[in-house]
Parts: C-alpha cells; structure tokens; sequence
C-alpha cells in the first residue's frame, strides 16, 4: 500500500531556544545570526507580566516555535482540557510554525512529575499516543511534531527499537518528528544500540526539526542535561543526519548553566557550518 | 485497567514512594542495575523541585542555609505531589506547612517568609491592566469626588507581617547578607504589587490599610474618608484620604475610577 504524501516543514534555520537571562540582550542587539527562537511553552502559560511583555516584544523580530514539556501524550490519564485551552491561545499569540512536545508521559491520576517519562514500546502504545495526537493536532489546527526523549530503562513489555516505536506514531497519527540528535546519542549509550541504526530508519520527511544539546556523562550512563556545550560526537551525529535528511530547522537547546548570549551564538554558527557544505552538496 | 495504565501506576509510585514494585517491569543490563536506572529518575524529580523551590523562595533559602533547605523540600516533597502542569506553581503550600511541621513551626518567621515570598510569585505574572494617571483623577470635577469608586490592579496583595521578613527578601535580592530574624510589637499590614513589569512591596499605616480594605470592598470615595476618621481630625480626612489616593494612583494601583 502507497503511504499518503507528507509535506515537509520549511526549514527555517538556525535556532536557539529563548531563555529569560537573554531577553535584555536579544532586544538590545537583535542578533542576526539567530534565525528563529522556540520557546518553551509552560513558561509562558500565565497571566501577564515579564515573560509575555518580552514574548511579545521578541516575536515582533523573530520567527517562533512552541515546545512544550507538559502535554503528557503517552499517559493513560484524559488529556488535560485546560492545558490545551491554554496552549491553543498562547498559540493565537505567538503564531508559531508548529509546536512540539515529547514522546512520553509525564504523570497519572492527575499528578505531574515534571519529567519525560519513557513509554512502552508497543503497538498498544502506538495505537494509544498515535489517537492522542491525532485529538491535539485537530485541536490546536496546527501541525505538531513529536519528539524522542532520553531514557535510563527499558520495559519488559517492549516489543519493537525505540525508532520503529517513534515511526509507528508519527505515522499513524500524521505527524511530524522533531529529531533530538543528542537523545538519540544518550539513548544509544544508555541501552547500547546503533545511533545510525536509529537514523536510517526514521523516515525523511516526516522530520520537521532537530534538536542539539550538551549531557553530562557519569560513566557508566549518560543524563541528557542540557548544562553544558554540544560534543564532537554529537556534532558527527549531526553532520550524519544532515546527510540522510537534508534541510532541517536545527535547534540548540540550553537549561541549566546558561551561558551569556555572546557564548552560545558560536555554537549555534558551528551548527551552521557543518550544515552549509553538507546541504549545498545535496542541492548539487 | 490497560497494561499501560497499569505499568505507568507502577512507575510512577516508584518515583514518589521509591517502593520496588516496578523493578519487576524493568529489563536489568549488566552495565546498570534497575535501582539505579528507576533511581535516575526518582531523583531527577526531587532535584528538579527543589530546584523549583530554590527560585520560588530564595531568601527562605539563605536563611536556612543550603542542608536545612534542602531537608525541608525533601519533606515538603514527600507529602506534595505537584498537580499543575507548569512546575512554576510548585511550592503553593509551603507556607502552611512551615506553620504546621516540627521544627519549623518553632520559628514563626520561617512561615510568613514563604507566605510573603509567594505572594511576591503571584505579582510577578498576574495580569496586566494599565494604572490610571494623576491627569485622569484630575479631569474628574469635584463635586462628582464623593462618588468614585476604585478597582485596584490585579496584582495587589495583602498580607500582615510580625517579623522582618520583608528586609530579609530585600537583602536576598540585593545579594546582601540578611539581617537576622526579629519580632515586631504587634502585625503590620503590608501590600505587594506589580507596576508595570516591577514587583513593589511596602509597609502600611493602620488608616491606609483601612481605607485600601474599604476601596476593595467598593466603597465610595465619601465613605473612605468617614473610615478615616478614627485615625484623623475631621478637618484633615479629606486631605489625608487626596493624599493616600494620590499616592496609591502614584504606585499605580489604581487600574480604574467609577464614577
């Protein structure tokens, strides 16, 4: 059977995810090498105040993207009305390309954990997640794309690799994926598999956008913790999907140990030139 | 229940009671035991709400001291479960449970620090409405003055404070050392707010807390004064009550004037 076309996302560049000890830099200089900013969305769920006087004020000169940490797709508990309701209007607002939140749960019995909780990999699953985001994406009438997160333990119950999981949704719900390049590296350490096993089979375009982080290694795990820079074997990882999906939104995301604006924008240029010779020689 | 109901039940009172029942569910590797695969993130989720709890409160932070604070959110951890689906609203209790809980409740301050702290949290992203201006209250005539009513921004917060907590954020903020703790006569009425994007705080004479108290209520303008008569001689109330409206229109807590 044929699978039904899939538009691919427009590529927008090179991204860095807003944070607020940059707001005051951001506005004051306006940097031109930063193409887009994707916000985190729960942080902007509220009232009023600072977080949305600088939202607004930065998006009034960039592009934006929503990722959310909280919509919790994978957990038996009913979606949360509210957060949607909300999410929906601070999308009215930001008038985002998409938005995107992770593949895994979050809490049960309306608790939240505040973490990115692993799923079983199974067609139950599948059929569970695949159904969620269907409801979602009709809801916010926006695109949504999914994204792997890093995970510590595997279940018993899984029956198929995290990537024919991550490409049994996507296309069973139609949707999009946003690629973490460096969970897919912790991942792989953490339950010793093929980082390149897990990229050739994620189909191309279903991949609207990835993401680049730094982790801290404790030696015999890795913890995806977003504190410190990027590492040459990511950066390789990188290059590697750059080759198998071409033009790609690239992100570098940064959460603790956040270093002034002046040091995280060669990190992002660095970004852009692994990319610019890899994607000027697939145009060729 | 589904099985996936069912695994999630599991895991998640693994996290929060760091009982075993989930080690059954979980492949073991001979690089890393399943304690310590399940042990990553129960105590990525501690870490992640005392961290939470850090930037909430950050002068009860170094008034306890890194080891002190660190015992009471495990504590406050143990018995609250966040709910919320932004983590920033976590901590919403940790006031009344600083009065309730031993050792804590044997320092009173500790209690109305995180209570003014929160409500210090609340100003921060409450929402915006533009304050009105000296200019607009002076384009009223006079004679419509008794019948004004107020509505006060969304932001304003009220509380009664005994000890010097105030000082202690200020100091916190300011990177300063905090003065030590110590006991006032009697509890004074404070407000917290937010102008603009700057959240404000400031002590309360005993006829302005009733006159605010009274324009929140919705009283007019003639009977604010006649509050104000306890306080103030008949022939100073009005002045008194131009005065403590002129500054409340100042500090931008006025949001709208009825007439």
């Amino acid at each position: 059977m044929q699978k039904p076309a899939v538009k691919k996302l427009p590529f927008l560049g090179f991204g860095l995810g807003l944070r607020t000890s940059h707001y005051e830099t951001v506005l004051a200089e306006l940097p031109p090498n930063i193409d887009w900013f994707e916000i985190l969305s729960e942080n902007y769920l509220v009232a009023g105040g600072k977080p949305l006087y600088y939202l607004d004020a930065i998006r009034d000169h960039y592009p934006m993207i929503m990722h959310g940490v909280s919509m919790s797709i994978g957990s038996s508990d009913p979606l949360n009305g509210d957060y949607l309701e909300q999410l929906k209007k601070l999308a009215d607002r930001v008038q985002p390309a998409w938005f995107s939140d992770h593949l895994c749960w979050t809490g049960l019995d309306g608790k939240n954990i505040h973490d990115l909780l692993p799923l079983p990999y199974t067609e139950e699953t599948i059929a569970h997640v695949a159904g969620r985001i269907r409801q979602v994406q009709d809801f916010m009438e926006r695109p949504m794309l999914i994204e792997n997160v890093s995970s510590y333990l595997t279940y018993k119950d899984s029956a198929m690799t995290e990537w024919e999981f991550l490409t049994g949704i996507a296309e069973r719900a139609d949707c999009h994926i946003l690629l973490d390049i460096n969970n897919i590296y912790v991942s792989a350490f953490n339950h010793g598999f093929d980082p390149h096993e897990y990229l050739n089979y994620i189909p191309v375009e279903r991949v609207g956008q990835f993401h680049l982080a730094g982790h801290t290694n404790y030696g015999d795990y890795i913890i995806d913790s977003h504190d410190h820079p990027v590492i040459d074997p990511v950066w390789e990882l990188y290059a590697d999907a750059l080759r198998r999906f071409g033009p790609v939104s690239i992100m570098i995301e940064r959460d603790d140990h956040i270093p002034p604006l002046d040091e995280l924008v060669p990190e992002l240029d660095r970004a852009r030139s692994i990319a610019q010779p890899i994607l000027k020689e697939m145009a060729a | 229940m589904s099985r996936i109901s069912s695994l999630q039940s599991q895991f998640q009172s693994a996290i929060l009671t760091l009982g075993d029942e989930f080690d059954d569910e979980i492949v073991a590797t001979e690089r890393l035991g399943i304690k310590r695969r399940i042990g990553i993130y129960a105590d990525a989720y501690r870490l992640r709400l005392i961290e939470c709890l850090q930037d909430n409160y950050s002068a009860l932070h170094t008034m306890l001291g890194d080891d002190e604070f660190d015992r009471l959110c495990r504590s406050y951890i143990d018995t609250h479960t966040p709910h919320h689906y932004s983590v920033r609203w976590y901590g919403d209790r940790l006031a009344e449970f600083l009065a309730e809980t031993t050792p804590y409740c044997e320092h009173p301050y500790l209690a109305e620090l995180a209570a003014f702290e929160w409500k210090l949290m609340e100003a921060f992203d409450e929402r915006d409405v533009a304050p009105v201006t000296v200019e607009d209250m002076a384009a009223i005539p006079p004679d419509q003055w008794p019948h004004l009513t107020f509505a006060l921004h969304p932001s304003l917060r009220r509380l009664e404070l005994t000890w010097n907590v105030a000082a202690m954020r200020s100091a916190t903020d300011d990177d300063r050392d905090p003065p030590a703790p110590q006991q006032g006569d009697q509890p004074v009425p404070w407000i917290i707010w937010r102008s603009q994007l700057q959240q404000f705080y400031r002590s309360l004479a005993a006829d302005e807390a009733r006159m605010l108290g009274q324009a929140q209520g919705g009283d007019d303008f003639a009977a604010l004064c006649a509050g104000l008569c306890q306080w103030n001689g008949e022939s100073e109330v009005a002045a008194r009550a131009a005065g403590l409206l002129k500054q409340w229109i100042n500090d931008g807590l006025i949001t709208r004037i009825g007439v």
